[in-house]
């Protein structure tokens, strides 16, 4: 599909996933910090700066922010130009994009302990942090990114769009649109219940309309690089991105079930959510398909294991999502440490799956240097897959059994059994019964934050140090 | 047809605008469905719950204010500023209590078992000047002889004899003035059906009112951080709201608004819901030691700038706190140590909203006293307080969203 006459300029890809590698690294540590000082020892660093209400959102904004999306976005400025076989448009503007992008995110992101946070989930960045407003500097240099891949996209030489390409100018409007909703549309409406409905719109077309998109687009150019096989089938990646244009940004109000919203919002989003399983089952027999016939290349490649153990996440987590938009099982999952379990394996077992695959292969391919150690890279996915497990399976065992414990207080029939129920089994026992899974995240925490200072040591070692004689030499790919 | 669906198929992949134009429609379809319709169809996302939520938020909130006011008393003052034509008072006798008034402002006075009258005009209540002497004597007499008819071996039974208070109500003249405010926790005076309105007309079904106003004067004081004011009848009065600004007094509403952001920034949504579900188990994590808590409807938060609905409960859901820990100092030892007052909670002790005092006392301040822990209870305390007015509340009994309707599926 390419031709290796076009020059690409890799500048912004790098501008991009350096960093985003650190925070990746910065904000797992984080998270495995308050996973101990919330939880394990609670309080033990104590103060107004540390406490667990203060970092949370700093880990949730570093990986979130600052290292997957920051990641998605530099391989799309990998793989865009790639696709459309001409060189990105404009490179200079990108470049002004990211610096403003990567200011605007770190200074936001690193206030919250100082008492910045906003109170919106996954949008905590308030207007201003100490006179800069970083929502509005964040969007502008979010526009310039965009708008250079966008021009790129509509002067391609290639007149067919591979369906990466598709999921690429998705994530781009999808991007724009729902940050604009969810950092500012949401105070140009009256408060109360109208902007959680918004804030929750807003919550899940970041994973769906934005990760979603971005990670499917990664995967789908990647997986096929590594295989050097072509993917299963077009038109199936075609109903699977139509499906998800069209179902996914009915949903956000499944967040709230049982709620104070309107029951008709309720079973809208129940029902769009069942729907869910048509894109999810496209995508993922499209991706085992590529590789039908081919598994040995599983063993060969740790980037082909990340992109196939991220397709499984990637069928485990959509499998449970529109499950717990059912009003019965929300019944039992939701406001417990299953939806926590829920959110890491979507942001973590799948998408940060696919970006790490993607940045095994750009990073050897821009620097033009083999992998510094694919040993290491071996061992990355190795400990990661079993740390990821650690960690996400005692969430969905302990929030299961918390949500039933929880439920358990409605058996009888009248009020006073119920408060007999209660009495039994007071709330702070079940927080009390929820401590040896919380043991057994923080390990498995513990085994991916290992895993992934590997991968990063890896990467930076490949940048920067000469090849080892060992490593047999890589050749970039026609 | 294999043919038509390869020229199909060519020509959909080849339009960047095909394609552009299809994501854009799908999702403006989308967000005018799930974003720009429910507020419209659906008057719960901008209704009130009831009168009393409406005034209690638009008008009793701005008009109370709080602060110690003065170095060494740790008390709290509470304020109701009132405004002649806004603001609504009543004078109601008690049982032992008596309210004498000059011949015009007589129809101002409720007797103690009959409808309560309201007046729009600045009036308070003082010690009776000596133009009443013989009627208080009189008044006094009166009740001391039906309390002792009423209980003629009060002595044999150890019982003292109660303060027969007579106070004089006088018409201030006042386009605004400064009250002492009988109440100052989550519930207000509210007079809800049996009330007469006095020289004045309103359709509202219900009235906030200020009981018993006694004018709020003030004398000043030397304190070592400067100037301090202690409350005082023989005082001067306050001259505007600006000077009670001055004093360090904050209104409810801005402490309210505080509390709200503090919620916020100390990431307590993180572990708090915000919403009692339409489930049993959340009725009854909620509910009173006899009835269950109402499930939230949306018109409980519109007040609200930010509304904290929540995704996780590591601690117990707060939306009905304001019922089930109404007590300050309970709050004060919480946040102080949340692990030694509620054992087994993870929970991190903030004892950053408190004054330098390691007991939570304010150190020599003038103004609110731990200013940041007061706005987070001033805020918690609405949670669950403001659906109905007090006769009519959910903790008494009465059910305001059809708890059992909801619960049981047959509501809408």
């Amino acid at each position: 599909m390419e031709t290796s006459k076009v020059i690409y300029n890799d500048e912004p890809v790098k501008w991009l996933l350096y960093p985003a590698l650190c925070f990746l690294i910065f904000g797992m540590l984080v998270g495995l910090f308050i996973s101990i000082n919330g939880f394990l020892m609670p309080d033990y660093f104590s103060g107004e700066y540390i406490h667990f209400g203060r970092v949370r959102p700093v880990h949730v904004g570093s990986v979130l922010l600052l290292w997957l999306l920051s990641a998605d976005v530099g391989l799309l400025f990998y793989l865009v130009p790639r696709l459309c076989g001409r060189s990105l448009w404009n490179p200079t503007l990108a470049k002004i994009g990211i610096s403003i992008w990567w200011f605007s995110l770190i200074f936001g992101n690193l206030s919250y302990p100082f008492g910045t946070n906003w109170g919106w989930e996954y949008a905590e960045l308030p207007m201003f942090v100490a006179f800069v407003p970083v929502k509005v500097i964040f969007l502008v240099g979010w526009l310039m990114m965009a708008a250079t891949m966008l021009v790129t996209i509509a002067g391609r030489v290639y007149e067919k769009m591979y369906v990466s390409l598709w999921y690429s100018l998705g994530a781009i409007i999808w991007t724009t649109i729902t940050v604009y909703i969810g950092w500012f549309y949401i105070y140009q409406i009256e408060g109360g219940i109208s902007r959680v409905n918004a804030s929750f719109f807003y919550v899940h077309n970041l994973v769906g309309l934005i990760f979603t998109p971005m990670g499917l687009a990664i995967a789908y150019y990647f997986l096929p690089k590594f295989a050097n096989t072509p993917i299963y089938s077009h038109r199936l990646s075609m109903v699977g991105f139509w499906s998800i244009a069209f179902t996914y940004a009915w949903i956000g109000a499944h967040h709230i079930i049982h709620g104070p919203v309107s029951q008709w919002l309720q079973t809208t989003a129940i029902v769009f959510s069942l729907w869910l399983f048509i894109p999810v089952w496209s995508v993922v027999t499209n991706l085992f398909g590529t590789l039908r016939g081919n598994w040995k290349k599983y063993l060969e490649s740790p980037g082909i294991r990340f992109i196939m153990m991220g397709n499984v996440f990637y069928l485990l987590t959509c499998v449970q999502g529109p499950l717990m938009a059912l009003r019965n099982i929300n019944e039992i999952t939701s406001k417990t440490d299953w939806v926590i379990g829920h959110s890491h394996i979507s942001l973590f077992g799948t998408f940060t799956f696919f970006a790490i695959a993607g940045v095994y292969y750009v990073i050897p391919r821009i620097v033009k240097k083999p992998l510094w150690s694919p040993e290491l890279a071996d061992w990355h996915f190795t400990l990661n897959l079993f740390g990821s497990l650690f960690f996400i399976l005692p969430l969905w065992i302990g929030g299961f059994l918390q949500g039933l414990e929880w439920a358990n207080w409605a058996n009888g029939k009248t009020y006073a059994e119920y408060l007999q129920n209660i009495s039994v089994v007071p709330f702070i026992e079940t927080v009390a019964h929820m401590q040896p899974w919380w043991l057994l995240r923080t390990l498995g925490g513990a085994i991916v934050v290992f895993a992934n200072f590997i991968f990063v040591f890896n990467m930076f070692n490949t940048i920067i140090l000469p090849p080892r004689e060992e490593t047999a030499a890589l050749k970039e790919s026609a | 047809m294999k043919q038509f669906r390869q020229d199909l198929g060519h020509k959909v992949e080849h339009s960047f605008w095909g394609t552009f134009i299809g994501i854009f429609l799908f999702f403006c379809c989308a967000i005018a469905i799930t974003l720009v319709v429910p507020p419209l169809v659906d008057p719960t996302w901008s209704e009130n719950t009831s009168h009393y939520q409406k005034q209690l938020y638009e008008l009793g909130d701005p008009r109370v204010f709080i602060s110690n006011s003065v170095t060494g008393n740790y008390d709290l003052q509470f304020v109701a500023y009132m405004e002649a034509g806004k603001t609504l008072s009543a004078f109601i006798e008690g049982e032992h209590s008596r309210i004498v008034a000059p011949e015009p402002l007589k129809k101002y006075i409720s007797k103690e078992n009959g409808p309560i009258h309201l007046t729009n005009k600045i009036l308070f209540l003082r010690q009776p000047s000596s133009s009443f002497k013989d009627e208080v004597e009189r008044l006094q007499g009166e009740l001391k002889k039906a309390f002792t008819e009423e209980k003629p071996n009060w002595k044999e039974k150890g019982m003292t004899l109660p303060i027969f208070q007579v106070m004089e109500l006088y018409d201030s003249g006042l386009k605004e003035g400064f009250s002492t405010s009988a109440t100052e926790g989550a519930l207000e005076d509210f007079a809800e059906s049996d009330f007469v309105l006095v020289d004045m007309e309103s359709k509202d079904k219900g009235h906030l009112f200020i009981k018993n106003p006694v004018e709020y004067r003030v004398r000043e004081i030397e304190v070592p951080t400067g100037k301090g004011y202690l409350y005082s009848q023989k005082g001067k009065p306050i001259a505007s709201l600006d000077e009670l600004k001055k004093m360090g007094f904050w209104s409810r509403q801005e402490l309210i608004e505080k509390g709200e952001r503090i919620y916020a920034i100390e990431g307590c949504w993180y572990c708090h819901t915000d919403q009692t579900r339409t489930l049993v188990q959340d009725v009854v994590l909620n509910g009173s030691d006899a009835y269950p808590a109402p499930p939230s409807t949306a018109s409980e938060y519109i007040y609200q700038d930010v509304t904290f609905p929540g995704t996780r409960r590591i601690g117990p859901d707060l939306s009905r706190t304001g019922v089930k820990r109404p007590s300050r100092d309970w709050h004060k030892a919480h946040f102080w140590a949340p692990k030694t007052a509620s054992p087994g909670s993870i929970m991190p002790s903030f004892q950053h909203f408190f004054d330098d005092d390691p007991r939570g006392t304010p150190g020599a301040k003038v103004g609110v006293p731990n200013l940041q822990f007061e706005a987070i209870y001033q805020y918690m305390m609405t949670k669950g307080t403001r659906l109905t007015s007090p006769s009519k509340a959910w903790w008494l009994g009465q059910d305001p969203v059809n708890t059992k309707e909801i619960i049981d599926g047959h509501a809408k």
